[in-house]
């Protein structure tokens, strides 16, 4: 604990004195939510762009979303754009290291953590440092920083440190404070002074075009759009094909709904910031306006029936009619592809340990995602899952409606792929969820009734 | 848990233009979950010219969760309760988005001022009359506005004097009036009750 007191003095001195006052955040990011720096953002489907936690907490665990903003409705939590995160990093790193702690408190007592991410090229001076962190905290690091123990994240802000050092981006007087800061976390007390001399040679603090790049075609990006998988690519660098889902060109996750709006606050931003550089991409886009010619394909098309066709084939129900729909999991949301809450068959891993689980989506657990869990989960492809059934007062009173209840034939049932795929792991059991204990009193007596009839 | 360094954030940001959106909130006390705001009446309508109060809690989930508003000046409106000052309006029910503040809040309750919604009614009575006799609607209102709505002209010294002169100590009707933002009633209403 005595690293949460001093982690918790340094963010009452970073408040009190405001030394990150001196940086001058623009306008375009600043959280419509919490009214401060993004942390973390989360560009939504819409182009609005909000903190991971912001938007997190926005979303509703009953039916879709809407974005704050706009009220646009979306079904799935897009990962953090790790562009803008890093590009914050670069630019405003008093006030992001300010925001990194606070929310570190918050997720400490939540029990629940985002992702960590290490410097998007891992140094070996940051290596070095890592070298001197015990070495069960290193361990955790190098299982890719997914660790959920707060010291290894304090170790996290070191890296992040390292990476600015590397680049020349440091230099500020700022950051003696910040060293100031890691020192008293006494995780790496014998760092500061190593970091705060090569502060002192740092140079520019500015940005580059190398910060803001299309994942596709590797220039400034023009008219950003961002995937759900968190992705920056031009608006022209996206092509869909009618009838074929998009996906990301990098990690190859497809895209649900139609393809994303521009992100207008980034765009202003990229055209402010460089002005010569977005003046060359307008023109050339402006010449060749056959690389545009999917925009209308795309942004003409009919948004009630595309923003749904997903979940139409995927889950085979209609996700709007809410009352006829049996397979909702309130409150339980993909891992992979962030639906949520998850329509359609869920699976939840039997070997995460976290509290706030692992789950995948129908699909997401079909196509066997690796990826590593939204919160930090420490989930691998070894991991067993379980199939859960959809449990919620509003689904038993929907069919209480119907007068479904006596009659199990009418009650969902696992498909029998999904029964052949995993048998050893159908589990119909629903007691362990958290979520879900709170209507579990509800639901028992037919959930029995559905087991009975299931397993003869 | 309220968000409390966003409440900060509104507070500043709302009470930096009080000039012109006329739109202010302070705290009550110390905690910055009770609030009190303050809107003037739209020109043009039954309300001009007075200074409603409106209490405002927030509730733990905020900004996740819709404020709690209530008229603290009695008003006479279709969507406002004339008893207890309940209002009627989506955004701070099921159409709330954490991008709202109290401001703009604040703001669509001001613009509800000038134009009532008689087909979704929180008064009954009011709504009726709004339908029915206009002109009853609009004297009655005119008539709440000059009686509960208009803040008396005094300057501060004139308002600690008065309260002064009914017994409380001049030191707590200074702070207690601060507190309140300067509002007398509200102030001898705070004093009474400590």
């Amino acid at each position: 604990m005595e690293i949460s007191d001093n982690v918790k003095k340094l963010m009452e001195d970073g408040s009190e004195d405001h030394d990150d006052s001196l940086e001058k955040i623009s306008e375009a990011f600043i959280c419509c939510v919490c009214l401060d720096l993004l942390y973390k953002p989360v560009v939504l489907a819409c182009g609005h762009i909000s903190c991971f936690w912001c938007v997190h907490k926005s979303m509703s665990d009953l039916r879709e979303s809407h974005c704050p903003i706009c009220r646009h409705p979306y079904y799935h939590f897009p990962t953090i754009c790790q562009m803008l995160h890093f590009l914050l990093l670069k630019m405003y790193p008093v006030t992001y290291r300010r925001r990194e702690i606070q929310i570190l408190e918050d997720e400490k007592e939540l029990g629940c953590f985002s992702p960590q991410f290490n410097g998007p090229v891992c140094t070996p001076q940051s290596e070095q440092e890592l070298n001197n962190v015990d070495s069960s905290q290193r361990s955790e690091i190098s299982s890719l920083d997914l660790s959920n123990d707060p010291s290894c994240s304090s170790n996290g802000v070191v890296l992040f440190n390292g990476e600015q050092l590397q680049s020349g981006l440091t230099g500020q007087e700022n950051l003696r404070t910040s060293m100031g800061g890691i020192e008293a976390t006494n995780t790496i007390v014998d760092h500061g002074d190593k970091l705060h001399h090569r502060s002192a040679n740092g140079a520019c603090q500015t940005i580059s075009v190398d910060d803001a790049l299309c994942t596709l075609c590797n220039r400034l990006i023009y008219r950003p759009v961002v995937l759900n998988c968190g992705h920056a690519y031009c608006e022209s660098c996206i092509v869909v094909q009618p009838n074929e889902t998009l996906k990301c060109q990098k990690c190859q996750s497809a895209h649900p709904g139609q393809a994303p709006k521009v992100c207008l606050d980034f765009d202003n931003f990229l055209e402010e910031q460089f002005p010569v550089d977005y003046a060359l991409r307008r023109s050339a886009f402006q010449l060749n306006p056959s690389c545009s010619q999917q925009d209308s394909a795309t942004t003409c098309s009919s948004e009630a029936t595309n923003d749904n066709s997903h979940l139409l084939t995927s889950s085979g129900d209609n996700p709007l009619s809410w009352w006829g729909d049996h397979k909702i999991h309130i409150g339980a949301g993909c891992d992979s592809c962030g639906m949520y809450p998850i329509i359609g068959d869920r699976y939840r891993c039997k070997d995460c340990v976290e509290e706030i689980g692992y789950d995948l989506c129908g699909d997401c657990y079909n196509t066997r995602s690796k990826l590593p869990g939204r919160f930090n989960q420490q989930h691998t492809p070894e991991h067993k899952f379980e199939i859960m059934r959809p449990n919620s007062i509003r689904n038993i009173m929907s069919r209480l409606l119907r007068g479904q209840l006596g009659d199990p034939s009418a009650a969902p049932s696992v498909s029998s792929d999904d029964v052949s795929e995993n048998p050893a792991n159908v589990v119909l059991s629903v007691s362990d969820d958290a979520q879900e204990t709170a209507e579990s009193g509800f639901a028992t007596p037919d959930e029995t009734e559905e087991d009975q009839s299931n397993h003869q | 848990m309220v968000d409390l360094a966003r409440v900060q954030k509104e507070l500043q940001e709302c009470n930096r233009d009080v000039e012109v959106s006329g739109i202010r909130v302070s705290p009550k006390a110390d905690s910055l979950t009770n609030l009190v705001g303050t809107i003037p009446g739209p020109l043009g309508t039954p309300y001009e010219g007075g200074t409603f109060k409106i209490d405002i809690t927030l509730p733990d989930g905020y900004p996740f969760e819709p404020p709690k508003m209530r008229f603290a000046t009695k008003v006479w409106h279709p969507n406002i309760s004339s008893q207890s000052g309940a209002i009627c309006l989506d955004i701070l029910k099921d159409q709330w988005s954490p991008a709202l503040t109290l401001k703009t809040a604040l703001l669509s309750v001001q613009a509800l001022l000038s134009a009532p919604e008689p087909d979704d009614p929180q008064d009954a009575v009011v709504a009726q009359q709004y339908i029915r006799e206009q002109n009853t609607f609009v004297n009655t209102a005119r008539y709440w506005t000059e009686a509960f709505a208009k803040t008396s002209s005094l300057g501060v010294e004139e308002k600690v004097q008065k309260l002064v002169e009914m017994g409380f100590p001049e030191d707590i009707v200074r702070s207690t009036l601060e507190a309140v933002g300067g509002d007398e009633n509200l102030a001898l209403e705070k004093l009474c009750s400590a």
